[in-house]
């Protein structure tokens, strides 16, 4: 009898979350991992040739890989989201350059797809600070990059971001910051955040 | 209607069961309020830094990145989860009417925890993170957390099988319940996020742990709590008990829908944030029946809420656990949620819920236990007093601050040509008042720790009657004594 009542109680909690358990974690997890690039339809021309989407070709390696973990470990994600939300949720897609190259009509909300080449996708806890999908289209100069990083307020004095300076050094002469290699690989990250390729079979 | 007194040998076997819970108990609670108390200093640094972005750039340790999870870390993994261990174990031994036995073991696996939780901290703050709310500790840390977890608790769900009577009480089914929730969604979203093969849903888990924590962790054990405390204070039986049983179990197959609406319109299927919503709507109705129904049986006794500091905290925690499933609700839909999302808002919906009812509550309870277990009475009842309404002060004081601070940055962020900067600046009083209510919070809480600690090296007051909020002169006794009631 004790058994019993004991056996209903766990059976039943382990039934009532089995259910969104399958249908809202592993399901979706599944379909996520199995997510592959997508090749484009004969017809649709591609600036640069690009054979699919995602372009493969363009995955992180090496030192923006490494930025990566340096986005991560530095906590960006807690202050800047990548994503950008359909019109019908937001007003990402109207903020000037959010949403990708809107002057060839690239701009678009972001998909599953264009995190491929992250293990965890940085969607972002809170947007302290800007949407970073795009801000490699934003920003492409290195040495505004290094200052958006090392010097944040000469660029905007109402920012609200942290000088990042433990990833500089001063330079021999005391003058100028010299990036370490976790800045160099930080701003390889930053400049590879483009999530406007075309999608195929639209546009 | 008043509930049965108990007999003297009840009253012995009880004295019994609360000494044989004394060392483990004592200690995962002190060590809780420790770790409460570094996290309300972490949780100050954050917000002042949020406020001062200049402040020492140079430290490493001062980004706003590390702080603001390390202080997360501490607080949900270091005191929540701790405080919430610490009140299943006596809840169980009480309600099961077994002593509890391998306490020795259960200290050693409590240093084990609080090293895995040490280990989740620094490792963020040292910059091994990786941006992930609550799951961001480095992969080889977390077996370390589960294994510890399973370690201490493994002795309270067999306890469930070896009490005496047939019909279970509602609040051991919540403890059960929240004993096995906490790994399972603890280890599934561990593995999957360090699988790493489906990205998005990485991010889409860590929501999902978020709201699944808050449902299946914080809630269940503070109405393990309620459903105790608020009886045996004032006297009377729960008004309805099959209510309770169709709450609880509304919450056991709702509340793991929930978590994804926090990225609605992102990169999902719509129908799970869809879901999500929905399943929050249906859990605002299983709560506030919830707490409808204790404070139902707490009616005509309005006076003992004024010297109880158990019935006090417990009730306060209970109306916060209200508010947070109506603004979660809310925040839930896209009329609200599409300008809610990413702004303070959901900042301040994890501080309601980690810290506002959950935190309430567990106040409520150690108050309660830690006399009983001590043979000790509380030093003073005017500190108890001001732990209450330093608590109660910093927790309205962040609610109303990110709540107004996120609707305002919402609806800057909704003009699209509105410079993004001046978001931020609109923020300014919603971030000071975040640092104006981590100071007072960090004040209650240091007092706490102070009283604690006393009672844990037995410099409690030896009394005949409890401490009281409000001392009467020439008056002991109990507070229901106290209030006129008994």
């Amino acid at each position: 009898m004790k058994f019993d009542r004991f056996a209903k109680l766990i059976a039943g909690i382990s039934l009532a979350f089995a259910l969104p358990w399958i249908f809202l974690v592993i399901v979706p997890f599944i379909q996520g991992s199995n997510l592959e690039p997508v090749p484009y339809p004969e017809g649709q021309e591609v600036d640069g040739g690009i054979a699919a989407y995602p372009d493969p070709t363009l995955y992180r390696n090496g030192s923006s890989d490494y930025g990566r973990q340096i986005y991560a470990a530095e906590g960006c994600a807690y202050c800047h989201t990548q994503v950008i939300r359909p019109t019908y949720a937001g007003a990402d897609m109207w903020r000037p350059g959010w949403g990708g190259r809107e002057e060839d009509g690239l701009a678009r909300e972001t998909q599953a797809r264009d995190y491929l080449q992250e293990e965890i996708a940085p969607l972002g806890y809170q947007r302290i600070g800007p949407d970073l999908s795009n801000v490699g289209h934003r920003i492409t100069e290195r040495e505004l990059m290094h200052r958006h990083l090392s010097d944040p307020r000469s660029l905007d004095p109402d920012s609200g971001m942290p000088a990042f300076l433990h990833l500089y050094e001063e330079s021999p002469d005391g003058e100028d910051l010299k990036p370490t290699k976790k800045a160099e690989a930080l701003v390889d990250y930053l400049l590879s955040l483009k999530k406007d390729q075309p999608l195929p079979g639209k546009g | 209607m008043t509930v049965p007194q108990p007999t003297p040998e009840e009253i012995e076997e009880r004295a019994t069961i609360d000494r044989s819970t004394r060392y483990p108990v004592m200690f995962f609670f002190t060590s809780a309020a420790a770790w409460l108390l570094a996290a309300t200093v972490l949780g100050f640094l954050s917000s002042l830094k949020m406020r001062v972005p200049g402040l020492r750039d140079d430290c490493q340790f001062m980004g706003y990145g590390r702080l603001f999870p390390a202080h997360m870390n501490a607080l949900v993994y270091g005191w929540a989860m701790q405080a919430g261990i610490g009140v299943a174990l006596w809840l169980m031994a009480r309600l099961t009417r077994t002593p509890l036995r391998h306490s020795v073991a259960i200290l050693v696996t409590g240093h084990l925890w609080n090293a895995a939780v040490t280990l989740s901290v620094i490792t963020v703050w040292f910059g091994f993170g990786k941006s992930i709310p609550l799951l961001d500790f480095p992969t080889w840390v977390w077996p370390v957390v589960a294994i510890a977890y399973a370690l201490t608790v493994m002795w309270v769900v067999p306890m469930f099988r070896t009490r005496r009577e047939g019909v279970p009480y509602i609040s051991e089914m919540f403890i059960v319940g929240a004993v096995l929730w906490f790994p399972w969604i603890f280890i599934t979203a561990n593995v999957l996020i360090n699988k790493g093969t489906a990205p998005v849903m990485g991010a889409g888990l860590g929501a999902w742990f978020i709201s699944n924590l808050s449902y299946f962790w914080m809630a269940p054990v503070s109405l393990a709590v309620a459903y105790y405390i608020i009886p045996k204070i004032s006297g009377r039986p729960i008004f309805s008990y099959p209510l309770a049983h169709a709450s609880f179990w509304l919450l056991a197959f709702l509340a793991g829908w929930t978590g994804f609406s926090r990225y609605m319109g992102g990169p999902f299927p719509a129908w799970m944030s869809a879901v999500s919503g929905a399943a929050a709507i249906f859990i605002l109705l299983a709560i506030l029946a919830t707490v409808v129904n204790l404070m139902i049986s707490l009616r005509g006794c309005s006076k003992l809420w004024k010297y109880s500091p158990s019935l006090r905290f417990t009730v306060f925690g209970m109306l916060m656990l209200a508010i947070y499933a109506i603004l979660s609700a809310a925040s839930s839909t896209y009329s609200f949620g599409k300008d809610l999302q990413f702004t303070h808002f959901v900042a301040g919906l994890d501080i309601l819920a980690f810290y506002g009812f959950f935190s309430m509550t567990i106040f409520g309870a150690i108050y309660f236990i830690v006399p009983r277990i001590t043979g000790s009475e509380w030093p003073s009842g005017s500190r108890i007093r001001i732990h209450f309404w330093f608590s109660t002060y910093g927790i309205v004081t962040v609610i109303v601050a990110t709540l107004v601070g996120g609707v305002a940055q919402g609806g800057d962020l909704a003009i699209w040509d509105r410079a993004f900067s001046v978001s931020f600046v609109n923020s300014t009083a919603s971030i000071v008042g975040r640092i104006v209510a981590w100071a007072l919070i960090g004040y209650s809480n240091l007092l706490f720790l102070i009283q604690l600690y006393q009672m844990f090296i037995g410099k409690g007051r030896k009394s005949e009657g409890p401490t009281l909020l409000h001392s009467e002169p020439g008056k002991a006794g109990s507070a229901k004594a106290a209030a006129g009631l008994s």
